[in-house]
């Protein structure tokens, strides 16, 4: 009485609150700027509501062109840090670029697209040398760009020194230039908009070209970059370069609106940027960041900094705050790095409350249609530890066998006694279901690849990875990570299930953990060659077996212990039926028997203390966090078999391998001529096995493409 | 008060007390299969617990207690009883103690009637798990529990019971007299110059008795020690009778999950140690203990394990015999060392077997 109860809360409690979210979106890379994101919101409403406008129109569009310079800047070093690197030399480059740009444009009178193409040459040829000293002769970033920044402002006091006042005699002017200066457009300011645009395009360069990818690349790994065919050298100096152009764009910005020489320009710069693009979440180890982290962390960093100086607090003690805020940044920066993962790992894995139907039993001596036998004991092995993992098996009109691998292959042995064998197709991913269509080919479920077509010519053909999305689902569930069997209608369209849309190949059996329903059944359609879910939220959907009816099929949940029967023509369309909702074990592959049943793999057997740990799932959620993987309890899967049973649920037969010698879990099985082919995942052999009394001429061929033709 | 805080703390997150931690099996203990390679002197079901008695090797199997025939290795019933027999004891002159499962000591000789011990002291007698002979005239015993029957072993783990206790018996007028209490299932005796020592399961550790308290002899060990023998050149061997397990040690210390499986599962389908490798699809599963291209891993984890300990006479171990996770010779509950030659029960491998432990550890077959 006392655990129904207990019972009762914890299904209610398990149902109403979703705790596998918190996993899911700690799995996601922009869970990254979450941090930066809520400082960003507790800066602006702790400084909204100390400094009464400044949020004003007015001030945003100041506050508008020191985010656009400082943006560029940060882009600039962004991209130098993602390849794993710092520049210090940004807050010189600056100030160089502004001195430079009236001059250039002022008593010089270059035009001001000249001049301002000048300015950026500059920039990048400070950036340049930065680049060769770090990139190709691999001294430190951080002493080299500290040099580079002594270097450069040496230079900028020295030409102040002699020509400030015959800069300063000379004021630009030109309507263009007091656009860029003071114009607005929708309220902000040019350099704002054109920092954004440029970000716009420093996140596509980074995220989608291929420059890009190789910055990422060098910073995640430069070992790894380099073995991988980068050029390591030449990425590393390209992002000096590239901060060295964008410092200098800010500087041009910079000089248009405040058109002053002040010694001061630019210093201290370098810190406050850092700042910004740590505090945004980009890695000073390299390898993690974006441009939108960065985007964040400059828009904090210049709210601060703006605030600070509104309230009153005198330079100095801006500079203390925001170095504070970067110690702390750092700080958050290596702990999350170091712990991310470890978190991921403890709260990935969400059990919920899962009560299966009381256990039949399964004894030897129970007079149970499942009472447990050593029939597949004897099964002959086909192409013993020449396979690995033969999910499913599957026999073409001629009685070759095929089956699939952990390997990605799909190999075949040749009939008639099943002794050589070939790789038939490598398509690289496990494969797991298989099916014939009418025209000979073969159909296989690929685990996170999705479905493919072999022809008869060997050509392997994508025919879907990719469905619908759902509206509420955190997980991108439009990728296909673990697609498993399928089966084919007589029109030619396609179902195949998949098992889970939580974990990929490798970790498909911690699914069983959750007892949650996470996979569905997926419509390919060949007619336009689309995708569509068509059944949500089943626990482990495996086997599919179409009903001869060629409006309904069959399928299998492993985990739910159960068989039903989906409509997908006719009156009953979008129906779903139980057939077997009590199975003593867990079910797999269905497919037709000769007598016009079906058979089902069973991969294990339910066991007591498994059943009770599923309605119990505070005690799974902690056995997965607390002791290590390979002791946590699954199903017991290493008693399996197969049974028969027809479409009323009636089991009329079960075989059983009891020791488990030769096949512990039986995934797959294909009746072809008399004979029972079993495959498994676990396993390193195909078995045989004489079905007494079946027919001797039937083959699943003829009994899905013959009548119907 | 902070130790409270700490504990509740580490109950939260799984740290301190509440980590299910399990010491390596490594140094003298790291895993061979000799125990496994050993020859089976005799088939034979469930066999317990092996004594010598002055004529002859006695072993217990079920509810009978049989003469071995070390040579032949064949045995002859000697004496059946209504219940299983949990633990022998030879003394002198032909002086054979049985305990039962129903709670009693049956005293007898060839030339004597029979005399059953029901009490210890106020005590009621529950669960006689080991007994020993000291001189003549005294008969330790120690009572696992004060609630479980022997072969309930597993309720009074799964229950965390520290209700046993050892006691001395004279066999003159029958008094009992407690040498030490609140024991966590005391499951073996060794007489030695130091004193009395017992095997306590569930701390997984060796104690010496003596009246100022009880002191470690040998603590944290990787599974649950059960009965000691003596070893002629002065040491012992300790059987241990199932290993301990992360899983385990984890269950141990989910209170709702434990308490549930014991009212409402059979114990064969516990998740809990078992004498026995795994016999039946009801049995629960670990990921490690996948069946795998037909092969289950020899490190696999497991619940039922075979290990024979040999002690120094200071009770430190100096050698020891493995039955992995994919062997048979699990669940070793006593051995018995006969000149040359160890005979080792292993209950879960319903076999006695022969250990010539000088030739096997250099690496030589017997």
């Amino acid at each position: 009485m006392l655990s129904l109860a207990s019972d009762f809360t914890t299904r209610w409690h398990y149902r109403l609150v979703p705790y596998h979210v918190t996993g899911e979106l700690l799995s996601k890379n922009w869970i990254d700027s979450a941090i930066p994101f809520l400082m960003l919101f507790a800066s602006i409403a702790v400084f909204g509501s100390l400094i009464p406008n400044l949020f004003a129109v007015g001030n945003i569009s100041d506050l508008s062109r020191t985010v656009g310079e400082y943006l560029l800047i940060g882009l600039g070093l962004t991209i130098v840090v993602i390849a794993g690197g710092i520049d210090l030399s940004v807050g010189s480059v600056f100030a160089l670029a502004n001195l430079l740009m009236l001059a250039l444009g002022g008593p010089i009178g270059l035009p001001l697209w000249l001049a301002a193409l000048a300015v950026l040459a500059v920039g990048g040829l400070v950036g340049l040398v930065n680049g060769v000293l770090v990139g190709y002769l691999r001294l430190r970033a951080f002493l080299t760009t500290l040099v580079m920044l002594i270097i450069v402002r040496a230079v900028v006091d020295t030409l102040l020194l002699s020509y400030s006042r015959e800069i300063g005699s000379v004021e630009i002017a030109a309507p263009v230039w007091d656009f860029i200066a003071f114009g607005n457009v929708f309220g902000v300011s040019v350099s704002f908009i054109v920092a954004v645009v440029l970000a716009a395009l420093a996140h596509i360069f980074l995220t989608r070209l291929r420059p890009g990818w190789h910055i990422l690349a060098v910073g995640g790994s430069r070992r790894a970059a380099h073995n991988g065919g980068i050029n390591v050298r030449r990425t590393v100096c390209m992002t000096y370069v590239l901060s060295g152009m964008l410092s200098s764009a800010a500087g041009i910005f910079y000089a248009a609106r405040l058109a002053s020489l002040g010694n001061d320009t630019g210093v201290g710069l370098e810190v406050t940027l850092l700042t910004a693009v740590v505090l945004g979440g980009t890695s000073l180890g390299g390898g993690r960041g974006s441009v939108f982290k960065t985007f964040l962390g400059v828009i904090i960093v210049v709210i601060i900094t703006n605030s600070l100086i509104r309230l009153g607090v005198r330079s100095g003690a801006s500079s203390l705050v925001l170095g504070t805020i970067l110690l702390f940044a750092v700080a958050i920066d290596v702990r999350w790095l170091k712990n991310r993962h470890k978190i991921l790992a403890r709260a990935y894995v969400s059990p919920t409350y899962f009560a299966l139907p009381p256990l039949q039993s399964a004894a030897a001596n129970s007079g149970s249609p499942y009472a447990i036998n050593a029939a597949l004991s004897v099964a002959e092995p086909i192409g013993l530890a020449e396979v690995d993992g033969p999910e499913d098996v599957i026999l073409d009109r001629e009685g070759n066998l095929y089956c699939g691998s952990r390997d990605g292959n799909i190999q075949r042995f040749f009939a008639p006694d099943h002794k050589r064998h070939e790789i038939f197709a490598h398509i690289g991913g496990q494969t797991l279901g298989l099916a014939f269509d009418r025209d000979g080919n073969l159909l296989t479920c690929v685990g996170g690849m999705g479905l493919y077509k072999v022809t008869p010519q060997r050509e392997v053909i994508k025919l879907s990875d990719e469905t619908n999305r759902s509206l509420f689902s955190i997980v991108d569930d439009s990728r296909m990570r673990l697609a498993d069997d399928l089966d084919i209608a007589a029109d030619g369209r396609v179902f195949f299930s998949e098992a889970t849309i939580r974990y990929a190949m490798h970790d498909w059996i911690i699914d069983a953990l959750e007892g949650r329903g996470n996979g569905r059944i997926i419509c390919y359609d060949p007619r336009d060659g689309s995708s569509r879910t068509v059944v949500h939220k089943r626990q482990f959907p495996n086997g599919i077996c179409m009903v001869p009816d060629g409006e309904s099929f069959l399928f299998a949940e492993t985990w739910g212990c159960r068989i039903s029967r989906y409509w997908f023509g006719g009156a009953k369309t979008g129906r779903i039926e139980s057939v077997i909702h009590d199975l003593p074990g867990y079910p797999d592959n269905i497919n037709r028997a000769s007598d016009g049943a079906f058979w089902c793999g069973i991969i294990g057997m339910r066991a007591p203390a498994f059943d009770m740990a599923q309605r119990m799932p505070g005690f799974r959620r902690r056995m997965v966090s607390r002791i290590a993987r390979d002791e946590w309890i699954y199903p017991n899967m290493n008693t399996g078999g197969v049974i028969k049973f027809d479409l009323a649920g009636k089991v009329v037969q079960s075989l059983w391998d009891v020791g488990g010698e030769r096949h512990p879990q039986v995934t797959s099985i294909r009746e072809h001529k008399g004979y029972l082919y079993l495959g498994g995942i676990f396993n390193n052999r195909i078995g045989k096995y004489r079905i007494p009394g079946a027919d001797l001429n039937w083959t699943a061929h003829e009994s899905y493409w013959s009548a119907s033709i | 008060m902070m130790a409270w805080v700490r504990r509740q703390m580490d109950a939260l997150r799984g740290r301190g007390e509440a980590a299910p931690t399990v010491p390596p099996m490594d140094g003298v203990l790291k895993p061979n299969t000799l125990l496994e390679a050993a020859r089976q002197l005799i088939r034979v079901e469930a066999p317990d617990n092996l004594v010598m008695s002055s004529q002859s090797i006695l072993f217990s199997s079920g509810n009978t207690v049989h003469v071995l025939d070390a040579a032949t290795g064949s045995a002859r019933e000697l004496r059946r009883f209504d219940h299983v027999v949990s633990c022998l004891a030879a003394g002198d002159a032909g002086l054979l103690a049985a305990g039962l499962d129903d709670g009693s000591i049956h005293l007898w000789a060839s030339n004597r009637e029979s005399v059953a011990l029901t009490t210890l002291g106020s005590q009621r007698l529950v669960c006689p798990t080991a007994l020993a002979f000291r001189a003549a005239s005294t008969l330790i015993v120690c009572q696992g529990s004060m609630h479980s029957k022997p072969s309930q072993w597993k309720h009074d783990l799964m229950q965390r019971g520290a209700s046993g206790s050892v006691w001395a018996v004279s066999l003159n007028d029958q008094s009992s007299r407690k040498l030490a209490g609140a024991l966590a299932f005391p499951n073996g005796i060794a007489l030695s110059d130091a004193g009395i020592v017992v095997s306590e399961s569930w701390r997984h550790r060796l104690l010496r008795l003596s009246d100022a308290g009880t002191v470690p002899m040998l603590a944290d060990l990787p599974g649950y020690p059960g009965r000691l023998s003596v070893s002629a050149d002065g040491g012992h061997w300790l059987s241990v009778f199932a290993p301990r397990s992360q899983l385990i040690e984890f269950v141990l210390r989910e209170t709702e999950y434990r308490e549930r499986m014991v009212r409402e599962l059979d114990p064969e389908h516990w998740i809990s140690p078992t004498l026995a490798p795994a016999r039946s699809f009801l049995e629960p599963m670990q990921g490690g203990a996948l069946r795998t291209h037909g092969v289950m891993k020899p490190w696999a984890p497991t619940r039922s394990y075979g290990l024979l300990i040999r002690l120094d006479a200071e009770f430190r171990p100096i050698e020891s015999y493995h039955s992995r996770a994919d062997g048979t010779h699990h669940g070793v509950t006593s051995a018995l060392e006969v000149g040359p030659q160890v005979l080792v029960a292993s209950q879960g491998g319903n076999a006695i077997l022969a250990l010539n432990p000088d030739a096997q550890v250099r690496g030589v077959r017997p």
